[in-house]
């Protein structure tokens, strides 16, 4: 009986101290809705119509870059080297649009470091191509392949056509700059089918893995999701601005370590990704139709920043660095040491969004980064 | 000088009880500590925490703790579960609990990164059990030599464990009566959202009230779990309490073996009985091989007059020290959730939600250039995450990139950096004084001046 008469005690303690809470909770109500936020809503609208649609058109760059290669090296002409560079350009935006989803299909082919390893070694590159061995999957090889080496064959630094025309027809290794050129836009498009087929529905079906895993630890969608935004984006703000302004070196500019040095579209990159990272952030397709997205979970968090929401500071951030960028005159490698205040001033903004992407988002949102235990900071 | 208080507990204390309570908790201990050993391996970790890394953030005195290499730091973790391992059997007791706390000590020494309370924990824990005599009975010692067994010990023995077990418990308790914890219930409130994938709970997650109810009921239980397990009459209840408690824990947080270890340490509450029923459950078992049992005879622990006096002053000693270590933030201006001052080795377990981002300046004092330090291939995801919100590890990493700079010939570089962390998701704010020299700072037990205030306007 005694027994008894104690669990009571406790369980009525319990209860007490569960209703005094409860009262507490009135004025947070307001901020906090009790309806629950749409996670899956949220990782379905980013899968559907965000990365499958951006697989999908890296995917037909890819095929026409293929194709315009194959045009270019049965026979090599202004024409169809003026089309293969277009096909490129093309290709490069387009990887843009997927290079945070670095998490499942892109993981598993080391999407990031295969595409877009830059500045590419020339060297490296010139001595595969006069050897005509080489094996494009060695690490060694992590710097003369992808993107930024089709860019150095496509342009080279003088970007005169004629001059890049003759390495492909009447240099000596013309034959071994062709072979090479094309296993390297072939080593492109499969892993891009690659990707592909493992994220869509008839294939690998990732997209179905993506969108029922509502985690926030380190392998659920919203976990990986909010990761790989912080580290794609930080790489945005080091790889492409920093280290050519010499922020890594004592303030000595680098203009050779841009993105695309040789075709020169470093600015025109740098956009389209931030872009696409706001628009993974705002939930928004590229038909700019605005679904859920991390903005609208935020705000069911309820998240501050300052006496405003986290998400207005995010969005506002995010439109000053985009002006900011665009402001950027010339080329960037010629901007990074004649307008290098005009540079700073964007580096600055990106900077500031690396602790509102990385520090404020997901402590706000209780994405854990890495899987050892831990007892809470 | 006869104290009648001072008299009726030391009789209590010095009374004669049943080993078997202690027994069963030296076999618990050691399996678990062995199947937390297997699985940190299993995981990788010895190699992502011990050898991976290039920089480690040593603890100030004992900065002479070092990683021993791959080779090293895998022997060191097979001798580390060897001696779980006997001491779980009771084999060469003295010696194998004696390694066990110095090499898995010596592993958390290496890095402040990785400190963890529940480690702290497991190496007192550990400390304790060399000096008490658990291996005396039901043991593989005493199998091989039956003249070491004995059946009863004074009751502080085994009371050392439990009021161990219970300052755990009551510190955390008291560490979550704070403003945040009890007003705003947070951090739970974002960590408990972000399970809204749980079956069946997960519907519940996302809800305030139940983070509010989650918050009051952590604190209420962390203060008197403790005081119901010693009560005979509560303990039952107590006990599915724990269960309950920690298995929610373990279902929400990245919180490794510390639930089940809890779950099953808390056993030394129960009694004797209870005690001996596991352990004949067990020798059932292991009676397939050993045909004799052995007829129960009492025997008593000797305990020395002149041992007594040293262990009770020990007793008396480190129970006084872990009364105070976690108030000594006291000392300290500031909020300590902010300025992380006395903040270890005092059981605040899942307490805040702190992320910051640092970023590190050098300047060549010789030119006046200056510019990001490179910092990107010296730490771990986990490092950075960790170094990030805690103060004396900034220092410690200036520190370092002073010398690394030095060495790329640089002689008179200045560090300072510009460091921002949010706290129970109030927003990132500037963290550390971005004018400082941290290469002209000192680490130590002195308050922090270069901090800026928790309160910023």
């Amino acid at each position: 009986m005694r027994l008894r008469k104690n669990v009571i005690v406790f369980l009525l303690t319990g209860v007490i101290v569960f209703a005094i809470s409860s009262c507490k909770k009135d004025k947070d109500e307001e901020v906090l809705p009790e309806d629950s936020f749409d996670k899956s809503g949220m990782l379905a609208n980013i899968g559907d119509n965000l990365i499958l649609p951006a697989y999908a058109k890296l995917k037909l760059s890819m095929d026409s870059l293929q194709l315009s290669n194959n045009l270019f090296t049965a026979n090599p002409t202004l024409l169809t080297l003026t089309e293969l560079q277009a096909k490129f350009t093309q290709a490069y935006i387009n990887y843009q649009w997927c290079s945070t989803y670095e998490f499942g299909p892109a993981e598993s082919e080391v999407v990031r470091a295969n595409f877009n390893t830059f500045p590419c070694d020339t060297i490296q590159i010139n001595s595969n191509i006069s050897s005509g061995i080489y094996d494009l999957a060695s690490a060694a090889n992590i710097d003369a392949k992808g993107l930024p080496a089709i860019d150095f064959l496509l342009y080279r630094s003088n970007q005169d056509n004629n001059y890049i025309l003759s390495l492909f027809t009447t240099s000596i290794s013309a034959s071994n700059a062709k072979n090479y050129l094309t296993a390297l836009v072939n080593e492109l498009k499969i892993k891009t089918d690659a990707v592909n087929t493992a994220w869509s529905s008839t294939g690998g079906n990732y997209i179905n893995t993506f969108k029922s895993s509502t985690g926030s630890d380190v392998g659920g969608s919203i976990g990986m999701l909010v990761n790989q935004l912080n580290y794609d984006f930080e790489l945005l703000k080091n790889a492409k601005i920093g280290i050519p302004l010499g922020k890594k070196t004592l303030g000595v500019a680098l203009p050779e370590k841009v993105e695309a040095y040789y075709s020169t579209q470093s600015i025109a990159l740098v956009l389209e990704h931030i872009k696409s990272i706001e628009n993974i952030y705002l939930g928004r397709d590229i038909q700019n139709s605005d679904g859920l997205g991390l903005d609208d979970y935020l705000d069911h968090v309820g998240a501050q920043y300052g006496s405003g929401s986290l998400n207005n500071a995010i969005k506002n951030k995010l439109t000053t660095a985009k002006t900011k960028l665009i402001a950027i005159p010339g080329t960037l490698s010629q901007a990074v040491i004649a307008n290098t205040t005009i540079v700073d001033n964007a580096y600055a903004e990106l900077q500031q969004l690396v602790i509102l992407l990385k520090v404020d988002m997901p402590s706000s949102l209780g994405v854990l980064i890495t899987y050892v235990d831990s007892d809470g900071d | 000088m006869n104290f009648p208080f001072k008299e009726k507990c030391s009789k209590r204390l010095m009374e004669q009880v049943h080993i078997a309570p202690l027994v069963v908790f030296r076999v618990v201990f050691g399996g678990m500590m062995l199947a937390s050993i297997i699985r940190f391996w299993l995981n990788g970790w010895i190699e992502q925490l011990y050898i991976n890394p290039t920089f480690f953030f040593t603890y100030y005195g004992f900065e002479w703790v070092k990683p021993l290499g791959e080779v090293g730091m895998y022997l060191l973790f097979f001798i580390m579960g060897i001696a779980a391992l006997f001491v779980m059997i009771g084999l060469f007791y003295r010696l194998s609990s004696l390694l066990f706390f110095i090499s898995f000590t010596y592993v958390e020494l290496i890095d402040k990164s990785t400190y963890l309370n529940h480690y702290y924990f497991i190496s007192i824990v550990a400390f304790l059990m060399i000096l008490l005599p658990a291996g005396k009975y039901f043991s593989l010692d005493t199998f091989i030599n039956p003249k070491k067994r004995i059946t009863h010990i004074p009751r502080i023995f085994i009371f050392i464990i439990q009021l161990q077990l219970g300052m755990v418990y009551f510190f955390a308790g008291v560490a979550k009566l704070n403003p945040d914890w009890l007003f705003d219930a947070q951090p739970l409130r974002i960590w408990l959202q972000a399970h809204t994938d749980i079956p069946i709970l997960g519907y519940f997650m996302d809800k305030v009230w139940v983070a509010y109810f989650f918050s009051w009921f952590g604190a209420f239980y962390d203060l008197t779990i403790p005081l119901f397990l010693s009560i005979k009459k509560t303990r039952t209840i107590a006990y599915v309490f724990v269960i309950v408690f920690h298995v929610l824990t373990r279902i929400l947080f990245q919180i490794g073996m510390f639930p089940y270890i809890m779950i099953l340490a808390t056993l030394i509450f129960f009694s004797e009985g209870f005690h001996l029923k596991i352990i004949s459950a067990i020798r059932k078992i292991t009676d397939k091989f050993k045909k004799v049992m052995e007829q129960e005879v009492t025997i008593n622990y000797q305990f020395r007059r002149s041992i007594v006096r040293v262990f009770v002053g020990f007793f008396i000693l480190h129970f006084s020290i872990q009364l105070l270590l976690p108030f000594r933030y006291l000392f300290y201006p500031d909020q300590l959730f902010w300025t992380e001052q006395g903040y270890r080795f005092s059981w605040r377990v899942m307490l805040m939600e702190k992320a910051g981002k640092t970023f590190f300046y050098v300047t060549d004092n010789d030119t006046g250039r200056s510019g990001e330090a490179m910092v990107d291939n010296d730490l771990t995801v986990n490092q950075e995450k960790m170094m990030a919100t805690q103060p004396d590890m900034i220092i410690q990493y200036a520190h370092y990139l002073k010398e690394k700079y030095q060495k790329l010939g640089i002689k008179n570089p200045k560090i300072t950096v510009e460091s921002y962390v949010s706290l129970n998701g109030k927003g990132s704010r500037l963290y550390i004084n971005k004018y400082v020299d941290l290469t002209k700072v000192r680490d130590g037990f002195h308050h922090k001046w270069w901090l800026l205030p928790s309160e910023q306007k």
